[in-house]
């Protein structure tokens, strides 16, 4: 089922500016998407709009064969928080919250926290965080929030991850890290992975390209 | 606090005050009515119907009624019978002149059984000097009021002469002195009953009965249905203190009046606390709905955030308030004309009190708690996320 964008297009601002002209592409469950291009170029908004967080001026997204902008806010906040999970430039943890407590978050709003503890204890574990889970977001380093950050998204087991410039802020060692940890959701678990990213190396991991110019789809690639 | 502390100083001013008023004096009296004559209200008396229009030069004044209660005997028995009077007393109160050697003072003597009178007010509880028992039984007795000792500069065994209207004065030995604190009653005298009614030249009758019952918020009650079988003037005391109670409604009005200023400056303590958060946690917000919270999420997050912070108030607040109502209550204060000592403040610690400031609390807190609530589950994730702030 997969996502379907069609002919998407954002305005926005009075007078209104256009950010985002006919975008149209299909990805498949499974598939590891990268979205480039400059800045300003739309493929942050695209993301946003892919994942129900904006909603487009015209077109519209279908996901899992549910259309976005038909769903009922209810049940769209329910298929985010079951099928969607974030990942951002800054890790936005719960300073007043310990880093197995933010990563439990998602759970807590269907009260499955103690039934999901177990698996969040393994993911900080895999992300090499399991001797820090009780500590608070301060007392982590950037690359170990931004992992919190990413155990956070996936404590759920989404079917969709969205991450806007996860490296962003990171030094490469860090972001190297963080790249694998995504790979590894994409590879072992089966999560579609749409990545907004500057940087072509980590765009180059992506099943599928693509690139963006003044809003517009420049080219779509496979490998 | 508070709450707490205004409502028990006022309430336990207010209560102090009741309880000296159906303390000090009788709950309902009982009197001889004595009506203001009215122009034409002897009309019929003298002319029948025999007239269209009586001119009268000058129009008939004075009062029309009895001196005295009719047939005292049947409310004897009535009151007696009567399952909510706890206790009456007849009495017979004579204007009367006081002599001292050279010195005269005019004051009401009242005569009455001291053991009857002593159960309707607590008259015997202000006995500075000798027993309010003293006087039973007569032998020209006389208990005098401090403030009508202090005039006559008189001491106990002394003997005073006592004039009653226009009849020839008789000697009466001081056995006792009262202090009330309040001055028109120090200003009376205490003597037998029988005394009384034959110094002033109405044996067995009585001029009034003054009647305490189980519950005094009744009195009012009780005091219309027996007016409405009898002739005599039958008030409470709350009919005859209408000035105090009105005063004291002006009191509970200024109570919730300063009660109300102090709910808003805390509840806009909650409210502006409570904005700060959500906008210290636009971030946390975000994140929040990104994660597929919902609006309804996010107002109950906050929403029960602002009650955490009225419970905690509250609790807080009784705790500290129950302490001060303490501290307040170990303050001494002396009534003017007072030589009574050790009287302190009167502060109510009643738990209808702390229950209705606790509900006040809480429905501050709710109230302040609403718009920041509202204003943080309108957020959306998108902006806060682009800007980072």
């Amino acid at each position: 089922m997969g996502i379907i964008a069609k002919n998407i297009g954002k305005k926005v601002g009075d007078p209104e500016v256009r950010i985002l002209t006919d975008i149209s592409f299909e990805v498949q469950d499974g598939d590891f998407v990268s979205l480039t291009g400059k800045s300003g170029s739309g493929k942050s908004t695209l993301l946003y709009i892919l994942s129900s967080l904006d909603s487009p001026s015209e077109g519209s997204v279908q996901i899992s064969g549910n259309d976005l902008g038909r769903m009922e806010s209810e049940e769209l906040y329910r298929f985010r928080n079951q099928q969607m999970g974030f990942v951002f430039q800054f890790h936005y943890l719960i300073a007043e919250l310990t880093v197995l407590e933010n990563v439990l978050m998602p759970t807590m709003k269907l009260n499955r926290q103690i039934e999901l503890k177990p698996y969040a204890e393994s993911l900080l574990e895999q992300f090499g965080l399991k001797d820090k889970m009780n500590r608070f977001p301060r007392q982590l380093s950037g690359g170990e929030e931004q992992r919190a950050a990413i155990a956070r998204a996936l404590i759920m087991k989404p079917k969709y991850l969205f991450a806007d410039e996860p490296t962003g802020s990171l030094d490469s060692a860090n972001g190297e890290k963080v790249m694998e940890i995504i790979q590894d959701a994409n590879q072992k678990q089966g999560t579609t992975v749409i990545l907004v990213t500057h940087d072509k190396d980590f765009a180059s991991l992506a099943k599928k390209q693509i690139r963006l110019i003044d809003g517009k789809v420049a080219d779509q690639s496979s490998s | 606090m508070a709450y707490v502390s205004v409502s028990g100083f006022f309430k336990g001013f207010q209560g102090y005050m009741v309880q000296q008023l159906i303390d000090n004096t009788a709950q309902i009296h009982i009197q001889a009515r004595q009506d203001y004559l009215i122009d034409h209200e002897l009309d019929q008396a003298f002319y029948h119907q025999d007239f269209m229009h009586v001119f009268w030069s000058p129009p008939p004044s004075g009062l029309l009624g009895y001196l005295e209660v009719q047939n005292p005997q049947s409310w004897f028995v009535r009151l007696a019978a009567d399952q909510r009077v706890e206790a009456f007393s007849p009495l017979m109160t004579a204007p009367s002149l006081f002599t001292l050697a050279k010195t005269s003072v005019s004051a009401n003597l009242i005569g009455c059984d001291p053991v009857q009178q002593a159960r309707v007010t607590s008259i015997a509880k202000y006995m500075t000097e000798g027993k309010f028992a003293d006087i039973a039984g007569g032998g020209n007795r006389v208990i005098l009021g401090d403030e009508l000792m202090k005039r006559l500069g008189a001491s106990i065994d002394q003997t005073v002469l006592v004039t009653v209207g226009t009849l020839t004065a008789v000697p009466m030995k001081v056995v006792g002195r009262f202090f009330s604190g309040n001055r028109g009653s120090d200003l009376q005298a205490y003597g037998a009953i029988n005394d009384v009614q034959r110094m002033n030249g109405t044996p067995n009758r009585v001029n009034e009965i003054a009647v305490r019952l189980k519950d005094y918020t009744q009195a009012a009650l009780i005091a219309d249905s027996w007016s409405l079988i009898a002739p005599e003037k039958i008030e409470s005391w709350d009919q005859q203190n209408v000035n105090i109670l009105s005063m004291m409604k002006m009191q509970t009005a200024l109570r919730f009046t300063m009660i109300f200023a102090i709910l808003l400056v805390a509840g806009f303590g909650i409210y502006n606390v409570l904005n700060m958060t959500v906008t210290q946690k636009r971030q946390d917000i975000a994140i929040l709905r990104s994660m597929g919270y919902d609006t309804f999420d996010i107002v109950s997050l906050f929403f029960s955030q602002g009650m955490i912070v009225g419970v905690v108030g509250a609790f807080f607040g009784l705790i500290c308030g129950y302490f001060f109502c303490r501290y307040l209550q170990t303050i001494s204060f002396y009534p003017p004309n007072s030589s009574r000592m050790g009287e302190t403040l009167h502060i109510a610690l009643s738990a209808p009190i702390y229950v209705q400031a606790t509900l006040f609390a809480l429905l501050a807190a709710s109230v302040a708690s609403i718009l920041p609530s509202r204003s943080a589950g309108k957020l959306t994730p998108i902006e806060i996320i682009r800007t980072g702030t």
